[in-house]
């Protein structure tokens, strides 16, 4: 059996880089990666519910009643398209599951959201102003990425950008369907704190008449509308960029320095 | 012997009198109460002896829209009772018959609190002399969780303390509530340029939303929130 002559050497250098790449992981920093996200996943939040009707559409009609109803509809068109979707509120009261009688804050509720790590959180608003749909994105200033600590209230921050790429995905698919529609950008709780692509949609009446938010093949046409565009959307979304965890800080070292920072 | 009819005359009269007690002493509480009110919204420092243009940003509901309106007003010469006065302006005019974003009458803002940025503490350092002026020696703190600093040197922080009694009464709505938050935000930002962050309390308290929908738990930058150009002219 003959030795190729460059055997002893070649194997002194993969011995060295195989030394080298054991080294490597250890002193490199770990690179932000995509977070985790159910692109088959959407949360429904039918907002108000139980003592907290919302807005008062004309003379009988509650916020909280044209949101769960409308909530419904999405969520069997969404499901007969293989989506899971996730509710905040089923009934008339949104309840704190095991504790029966506690009513789930809005805190509660984006909770709710960001476990689910959802393709998209809509949160489902009514009012009697104006005509069609209006869609409200998060006023925040987009964050280039996820810090692995996040602030509640801003947590929206590093999801501006797949935010606004949601609501222009269903801005095209509502006004195809012939849906009058207003696009702008809000603070309303809790979409701050929301960890998805996150929208507000509020239903407004069709025409001049109030009563036409009722109309189910008004919200029939709007609730396919925006089930077809979750579908594109779901394979298209892309997570933000999570920064890796910094090491933590001993507590004994934290708690010896002095208020001015400084050993 | 006391006849009859003097005893029902009596009686009458001393039915009378409890009932005109009673009505004197609602009325005085009834009095007292208005005073009161009239007290708490009336500004804290005395008003500039002349008018000066100050800049309303006045929002419509119809197609949801801002606008910068030119208006003269006397105003204090405190930083916050400047700001005070100003919302009051504000929501008066919203509460004026033919108003394009209609509110109910009424005091909407208790107080307004301005504070430098950025938000420190202080510790007091008991083993150190006092100062000068016999206040204890003391050490800035940065908050828990920082927030962000002034923009320039000098920016403030309004905090403005909203009454229920208006809260309560506020149209529901995306974008009715937007709007009046905006509204105020406006009109600190055209008048008083210090002002770089704005935060909202409910009778000194934080409250989530204004009326089930606009964020009133985060601090707002004080920003230009006009959106279509006055033709009155300036």
């Amino acid at each position: 059996m003959k030795l190729n002559p460059h055997a002893p050497a070649a194997l002194l250098l993969f011995l060295v880089a195989a030394s080298f790449r054991g080294q490597a992981p250890a002193a490199a920093a770990p690179q932000p990666a995509p977070g985790p996200l159910n692109r088959n996943t959407i949360v429904l939040d039918a907002a108000h519910g139980n003592v907290d009707s919302g807005s008062r559409i004309g003379d009988s009609i509650l916020e909280k009643d044209v949101t769960l109803a409308l909530a419904f509809r999405l969520r069997s068109l969404l499901a007969a398209r293989g989506f899971t979707v996730v509710m905040t509120r089923e009934n008339d009261a949104a309840l704190r599951p095991g504790t029966p009688g506690t009513m789930l804050t809005l805190d509660d509720r984006a909770g709710i959201a960001n476990h689910a790590r959802a393709a998209a959180c809509l949160l489902l608003h009514a009012t009697g102003s104006g005509q069609g749909v209006h869609l409200y994105g998060s006023e925040l200033d987009a964050a280039p990425a996820e810090a692995a600590v996040l602030p509640w209230l801003t947590a929206q921050a590093a999801w501006i950008p797949q935010s606004a790429q949601l609501e222009a995905s269903l801005g095209t698919a509502l006004k195809r369907a012939g849906v009058p529609l207003v696009s702008s950008r809000a603070s309303v709780r809790p979409v701050d704190s929301l960890t998805c692509p996150a929208l507000v949609v509020e239903l407004a009446p069709e025409g001049d008449d109030r009563a036409s938010i009722n109309d189910s093949d008004y919200q029939q046409r709007v609730a396919e509308a925006i089930a077809g565009a979750l579908i594109f959307w779901s394979r298209q979304v892309q997570p933000p960029l999570r920064l890796p965890s910094e090491r933590p800080v001993p507590v004994a070292a934290t708690l010896n320095t002095p208020p001015g920072g400084q050993p | 012997m006391i006849l009859k009819h003097q005893r029902i005359v009596f009686w009458c009269l001393v039915g009378c009198i409890v009932l005109m007690a009673t009505l004197l002493f609602l009325e005085r509480q009834r009095g007292r109460e208005r005073i009161l009110s009239l007290a708490t919204q009336m500004p804290m420092d005395a008003v500039a002896a002349s008018d000066e243009p100050v800049t309303l940003d006045l929002a419509n509901d119809t197609d949801g829209s801002i606008s910068a309106e030119p208006r003269q007003m006397a105003l204090p010469v405190d930083a916050s009772a400047r700001a005070r006065a100003l919302l009051d302006q504000l929501m008066a005019e919203y509460s004026l018959s033919g108003s394009t974003h209609p509110l109910q009458p009424g005091s909407a803002v208790a107080e307004v609190f301005l504070l430098p940025l950025p938000m420190v503490g202080y510790s007091v350092n008991p083993s150190a002399p006092p100062l000068a002026d016999g206040s204890p020696a003391s050490t800035p703190v940065a908050a828990a969780i920082p927030g962000p600093g002034p923009v320039n040197p000098g920016g403030e922080l309004a905090v403005i303390d909203l009454r229920s009694s208006f809260v309560n009464q506020h149209p529901s709505g995306v974008e009715v509530e937007s709007l009046t938050l905006l509204s105020i935000v406006g009109t600190l930002h055209a008048n008083l340029p210090q002002i770089e962050q704005v935060r909202f309390l409910v009778d000194g308290q934080p409250r989530e939303t204004l009326a089930g929908h606009a964020d009133l738990l985060r601090t707002y930058p004080s920003r230009d929130t006009v959106t279509t150009s006055s033709g009155a002219p300036q």
